[in-house]
């Protein structure tokens, strides 16, 4: 029974850290407290000490790749015994050696996980590689991803422009232009973008909602509001107010979609879009629908605060049911966000200008001037069918217009 | 009581010989053979690159710094790249957090900028920090229109190692050390930074013995934080 080492917390501030260097390989013996890989945040190199002697099974990271606190970053098999994953194990009886454990539920060839990962990144089928031990390890993919990058054969030559990136992706870079490096965080933003919309067919709807009501509850309570609690009370409390009652009467909006199934999540744990001077992102308000208006509005500024200031733990940043975005002041008409997985719903708030309405006045059609928002919901086709989502969202701007909020 | 921080004043130290006393160090203090120190020293012409460099902020071919008399460094600290020199003030201090009961290594990188900022304010030299860019700087926020004087100027760098929780490495503040040889890097890998010293930015208000002022700054503030 092999164990995983973790990357350790490194402070309350630290959610992640890259991998600079592997100290040992698989296969070596460790001892206890010796070094076994070199990893960095910010401008802090530290080392990660092996917890117990044994024999190094599997690296589960490569090098310059960034992982959150707690991630696992390789397998020891504890003890001073080769294990059966070592080249030199013994089978136990003459039946053939059982497949390491990781390996065991994968199919193909016995390869390390690291190995895995350098062979689909490379684009290199395992069932071509020779193994130079027991498993095929990632040295092994390397000198075959050489050896067939070398080879001059026809058929790798016709193979090799697919490999790449098409070529209307790839731009020459011309003087002047500036090159800016993803941070880690734009990158995990990037891929998480780019899975939500190749899984999740997206479906936008739109509504016009009335917030004069809100607006005379927002008046009534602002100064009071401000002296309890020491910020201006805003509208996204009362949009997350409304959208976590209406996800109560409308539940197929707080769900997920595993394999074949829709899972209709009992906690509501909404997600509040923040940008930050490092990027996006979402931390997660939980049980929301057990909040007053005023708990919300205190998690909303607490959070946000924090998650600006760089004092989020990474539990809060997790676990969301569905998520509000509120792009502020400068939000524009209105706009569909990408659907933050594994949800299926968004909110995504525009920004609130007076505008000329028809109401009914005394038995008569008037023009009047109202404060309106445009309030978008992206819901994914798969789980969430119109009627449902068209349903959630007018009843949504019901909760708002009427405005029965308690402070 | 005596001080729970020990601090000593090597002179010119080259930067390999220094690296090994630093280790010897921190296995020492690993053992708790020593006290929690602070190695003051400076070093002759070297560049180091930190386990986050990239090739493309030293800007000078190896050999050309060479011909310099310039050496260059692969190091286990954090960061990018930098460079050292005479009259520059470099401070090692290797901690204990877990002893000090302070396990968080953002914070300490934290703590190091604020005592090299407590020294210079003690110099007459007013300091800042700028979020998301460690270090300890002087003059106004990047990216803010307006003079020349005031974009911010980078006076000390900040990269640490942590080994079972003991700090080495730490930061080098530029006292009266000729800028010019910056020009060999991007400092940090942070291409709008421009490189500043106390002697530049106190000008003709420097003291005479403004590097015995400058560690005797540095000194009284890691021993207000420290000691």
């Amino acid at each position: 029974m092999s164990i995983a080492v973790e990357l350790p917390a490194l402070g309350e501030s630290v959610v992640e850290g890259t991998i600079a260097r592997w100290l040992v390989k698989e296969g070596d013996r460790v001892e206890v407290d010796q070094p076994l890989v070199e990893v960095t945040t910010d401008k802090v190199d530290a080392e990660i000490p092996a917890p117990v002697a044994g024999v190094v099974e599997a690296l589960l990271v490569a090098e310059g790749e960034t992982v959150p606190i707690g991630a696992d970053l390789l397998r020891i098999a504890p003890g001073s015994e080769r294990t059966a994953a070592a080249p030199s194990a013994p089978a136990p009886a003459a039946t053939p050696p059982a497949p390491a454990p990781s390996a065991s539920t994968r199919s193909g060839p016995s390869a390390t996980p690291l190995a895995r990962r350098v062979a689909e990144a490379s684009g290199v089928d395992l069932e071509e590689v020779a193994a130079s031990g027991a498993r095929i390890r990632r040295e092994d993919v390397e000198r075959h991803a050489a050896a067939r990058a070398e080879t001059p054969s026809a058929p790798a030559a016709a193979r090799a422009p697919e490999a790449g990136a098409p070529a209307f992706l790839s731009y020459s870079l011309q003087p002047g232009d500036k090159v800016v490096p993803m941070s880690p965080l734009r990158r995990l933003v990037a891929e998480h973008m780019v899975l939500s919309k190749r899984v999740s067919p997206h479906v936008g709807t739109v509504a016009e909602i009335d917030l004069a009501g809100v607006v005379r509850v927002r008046e009534a309570h602002k100064r009071a509001f401000q002296e309890a609690h020491g910020f201006a009370l805003s509208f996204l409390p009362f949009v997350v107010h409304a959208a976590v009652r209406a996800l109560r009467e409308y539940p197929r909006l707080n769900a997920s979609v595993v394999e074949d199934a829709i899972i209709e999540k009992k906690d509501l744990h909404v997600g509040i879009a923040v940008e930050t001077e490092k990027g996006l992102v979402v931390p997660v308000v939980r049980h929301a629908d057990r909040l007053s208006l005023a708990g919300l509005a205190e998690a909303v500024e607490d959070l946000a605060a924090r998650a600006r200031s760089k004092k989020l733990s990474p539990d809060e940043l997790k676990g969301g049911t569905f998520t509000i975005s509120n792009p502020g002041r400068h939000g524009n008409l209105y706009g569909f966000a990408i659907i933050n997985q594994p949800q299926v719903g968004i909110l995504r708030m525009g920004e609130v200008v007076k505008r000329a309405v028809v109401r009914t006045v005394a038995g008569e059609d008037a023009i009047v001037i109202r404060p309106i928002m445009y309030l978008a919901l992206s819901y994914d086709h798969r789980a969430v069918d119109g009627a449902p989502a068209n349903g959630f969202l007018h009843r949504v701007r019901e909760l708002l217009e009427e405005a029965e909020f308690d402070l | 009581m005596a001080s729970a921080l020990e601090i000593r004043d090597l002179g010119r130290v080259g930067y390999a010989e220094a690296l090994a006393l630093q280790q010897d160090r921190v296995a020492a203090r690993r053992r708790g053979a020593c006290p929690d120190t602070l190695l003051l020293l400076e070093h002759p012409p070297v560049v180091t690159l930190g386990r986050s460099a990239r090739a493309q902020n030293l800007l000078l071919p190896r050999a050309v710094l060479a011909a310099r008399g310039v050496e260059v460094h692969e190091v286990t600290r954090g960061g990018d790249v930098t460079y050292h020199a005479p009259g520059q003030l470099v401070g090692y201090p290797i901690v204990d957090l877990d002893a000090r009961g302070a396990r968080d290594v953002h914070a300490w990188l934290r703590t190091l900028e604020q005592c090299v900022g407590e020294a210079l304010a003690a110099l007459d030299v007013p300091w800042r920090r700028i979020p998301g860019w460690t270090g300890v700087f002087v003059g106004d926020s990047p990216g803010r229109e307006g003079a020349p004087e005031g974009r911010p100027r980078k006076i000390a760098s900040i990269g640490v190692g942590v080994r079972g929780w003991v700090t080495f490495h730490g930061f080098a503040l530029n006292v009266d050390v000729d800028l010019d040889g910056f020009d060999a890097i991007v400092p940090c890998g942070l291409d709008a930074v421009e490189m500043t010293s106390v002697a530049r930015e106190l000008a003709a208000a420097a003291p005479d013995d403004l590097g015995a002022r400058a560690r005797a700054a540095v000194r009284d503030a890691f021993l207000a934080h420290l000691g």
